[in-house]
């Protein structure tokens, strides 16, 4: 038994991935359990408006961050600001009550608002009425889908192929790498699309989810993401030398993905340390944009920042993600010395 | 024609030196065989004449021109793993071959029957020919098979160097690995590689030349297989028989000397050495 506990260490010892998931995971999960999930928001961006602005914003609670006071504002300039996610609760006041309108998108954040409503004020939660949790969960769960079809799904079939032999066989057929790059990620992104685009109708029937913006902009939102999911993917592929380390890897970019992209847990309710991961993984920034447009349909020029560092993202994984497969298919000259073309000999 | 040509190639791996200044050259017609044991550096050497490896040092010339992409229309290539899509059926994967080469599936010439099967459900001897006939089936001006007969039957074997044969009967250039001694015969030239290099290069007469063996046969094998084997003698058990690899004509009297002074009776002839016999000292 002794052998068999000492002969299991060493092995544990020299798989690194094994190792980093049995330390990382831990660590991972305690951050985001111990500073991440939270479902009560104490930090509520507010802006208040109208003639008694200024007296009702002193007398919030501390939970609510007022960012804005405008004594000259009315309700209609507040729903702008809800809808294009600049602040999460608006307070109109008048001369007798007031009506404080609250971001039922940001499901977590209208709840805690709901417990702490001024006196005198009534409210008025827009986009998602009955704070139903469908209309919030379905625009994530499209995220999540693309997320594991791009990362699991895909790392998966590229991996195979390195197994069985036969991406080297690609690497002599009279292909061009970009040929076998295409061919090979195609597919996996049309079945993404086809999934998107059944979880969508599905939400919308089903689920009685509403879409209020544009399916253009959720469209490009959907196409910029799924470049970045799939770099993600082929990257994973490319460091990975079995299926089961790919899945690994690919467990290992999903879990925070899942846990800090806001889909369960508020991002304000997050402290800034583990709120700053978020705002650097991809699902984030698709769930803002998907939310935005099934339940608030915004101005464009309100997505434009998500919309942009979803790009740059897709730009940086999914460029260094070709790059490396491309060398997969082609010869490493890393350590070749650069010789004077050799003239063959004649034939004989 | 030379179909394929290397002149001192070198690759090395960190401060590994997998091959070491081989000159290599098939032509149209043959077949070469490439002997060594496992990690004398054949799948290297066969990679860098691929493309999927670049040299450290040297050249390599293919068709009578450096190494270009262009090139993969006329290479066909055998992996030691198959290189087929399992969860594919045979035809299938002869399809897939064919449009990224413009050419017709060869259905006929693969496994009969088998073709319809997906390629995990056929046996390896099955697996090996369908393999093979993927490779083939663009005709290849240049054929590269690194240890295509590996895990197959005799039966199975025989057929695959029939097929090679064709092959160099039509005019393609033909490269094979194998670690198995007693198919360097199919080959019309052999090269043997061990610890990177070419140590030697011929025809199976060429390569084991003048080497003879002493063939020892006594009661007590056990006991003179240990004896010679301490004193460092190239020495192989051929059931009870010792074949002991002379180095000089002196070596008879030495072994015999050994053995009889050990109180050991024995027997013994020389004879011509085997292809094996001579590979243990080439490798040494």
């Amino acid at each position: 038994m002794k052998a068999m506990i000492v002969k299991e260490f060493r092995q544990m010892r020299r798989d690194k991935r094994a190792m980093g998931l049995m330390i990382g995971l831990p660590v991972m999960l305690l951050v985001i359990f111990g500073y991440a999930a939270r479902f009560d928001v104490g930090q509520i961006q507010t802006v208040v408006v109208g003639p008694n602005a200024v007296q009702v914003s002193q007398s919030l609670d501390s939970a609510y961050d007022v960012v804005e006071v405008d004594e000259t504002g009315d309700r209609q300039a507040v729903e702008r600001m809800l809808r294009n996610s600049e602040v999460e609760v608006g307070i109109v006041t008048g001369t007798g009550s007031s009506t404080m309108l609250v971001d039922g998108s940001e499901l977590f954040v209208a709840q805690s608002a709901l417990r702490r409503i001024p006196p005198a004020t009534q409210p008025e939660v827009l986009f998602n009425p009955n704070l139903d949790t469908a209309p919030v969960m379905v625009p994530a769960l499209i995220g999540l889908i693309l997320l594991f079809i791009g990362t699991v799904v895909t790392s998966l079939g590229v991996v195979r192929e390195r197994e069985q032999g036969t991406l080297e066989q690609l690497a002599v057929m009279p292909l061009r790498p970009v040929d076998v790059i295409v061919g090979k990620i195609a597919p996996y992104f049309l079945v993404a699309l086809f999934d998107m685009a059944v979880v969508t109708i599905a939400g919308l029937l089903l689920f009685n989810v509403p879409f209020v913006g544009s399916w253009l902009v959720f469209g490009l939102f959907g196409l910029v993401f799924l470049f970045v999911v799939l770099g993600l993917g082929v990257a994973i592929s490319t460091v990975s030398k079995s299926q089961g380390e790919a899945v690994q890897l690919a467990i290992m970019t999903l879990l925070p993905q899942i846990m800090l992209s806001g889909m369960i847990f508020p991002l304000e309710s997050m402290a800034a340390g583990v709120r700053w991961i978020g705002y650097l993984l991809p699902l984030t920034w698709f769930i803002k944009g998907a939310r935005g447009e099934f339940l608030k349909g915004p101005d464009f020029s309100a997505l434009a920042l998500p919309l942009a560092l979803l790009t740059l993202m897709a730009a940086v994984v999914f460029g260094v993600a070709m790059y490396r497969f491309r060398g997969d298919l082609a010869p490493k000259r890393g350590d070749a010395a650069q010789e004077a073309p050799f003239t063959p000999a004649a034939s004989s | 024609m030379i179909v394929a040509q290397a002149r001192a190639v070198t690759r090395n791996f960190g401060s590994f030196t997998a091959v070491d200044r081989v000159d290599l050259d098939v032509s149209s017609g043959e077949i070469v065989g490439l002997l060594g044991a496992n990690g004398a550096g054949k799948t290297t050497l066969i990679k860098m004449l691929l493309g999927l490896l670049a040299p450290t040092s040297g050249s390599i010339a293919l068709f009578g021109e450096p190494q270009r992409a262009q090139q993969r229309r006329r290479i066909g290539y055998v992996a030691q793993n198959l290189g087929l899509y399992p969860d594919l059926t045979v035809a299938e994967n002869l399809e897939f071959r064919a449009q990224i080469f413009g050419t017709t599936p060869s259905v006929e010439m693969a496994t009969g029957d088998g073709t319809d099967l997906l390629v995990r459900e056929l046996p390896l001897g099955m697996q090996r020919r369908a393999s093979f006939t993927v490779a083939i089936q663009h005709r290849p001006d240049l054929l590269i098979l690194d240890e295509p007969t590996s895990g197959v039957s005799p039966l199975a074997r025989s057929e695959l160097w029939d097929m090679m044969r064709r092959e160099a009967d039509r005019g393609a250039g033909v490269l094979v690995s194998t670690h198995y001694m007693d198919e360097a015969v199919h080959a019309d030239r052999l090269l043997v590689m061990a610890g990177g290099s070419i140590v030697a290069a011929g025809s199976v007469g060429e390569i084991i030349g003048s080497r003879r063996t002493l063939l020892v046969r006594t009661d007590r094998w056990a006991e003179a297989f240990t004896l010679l084997d301490d004193s460092d003698y190239s020495v192989i058990l051929d059931g009870r028989d010792l074949r002991v690899l002379m180095r000089s004509d002196d070596d008879a009297r030495a072994v015999i000397g050994l053995l009889e002074g050990a109180g050991v009776a024995v027997q013994t002839t020389v004879g011509p050495a085997t292809l094996d016999e001579t590979m243990v000292e080439l490798s040494t």
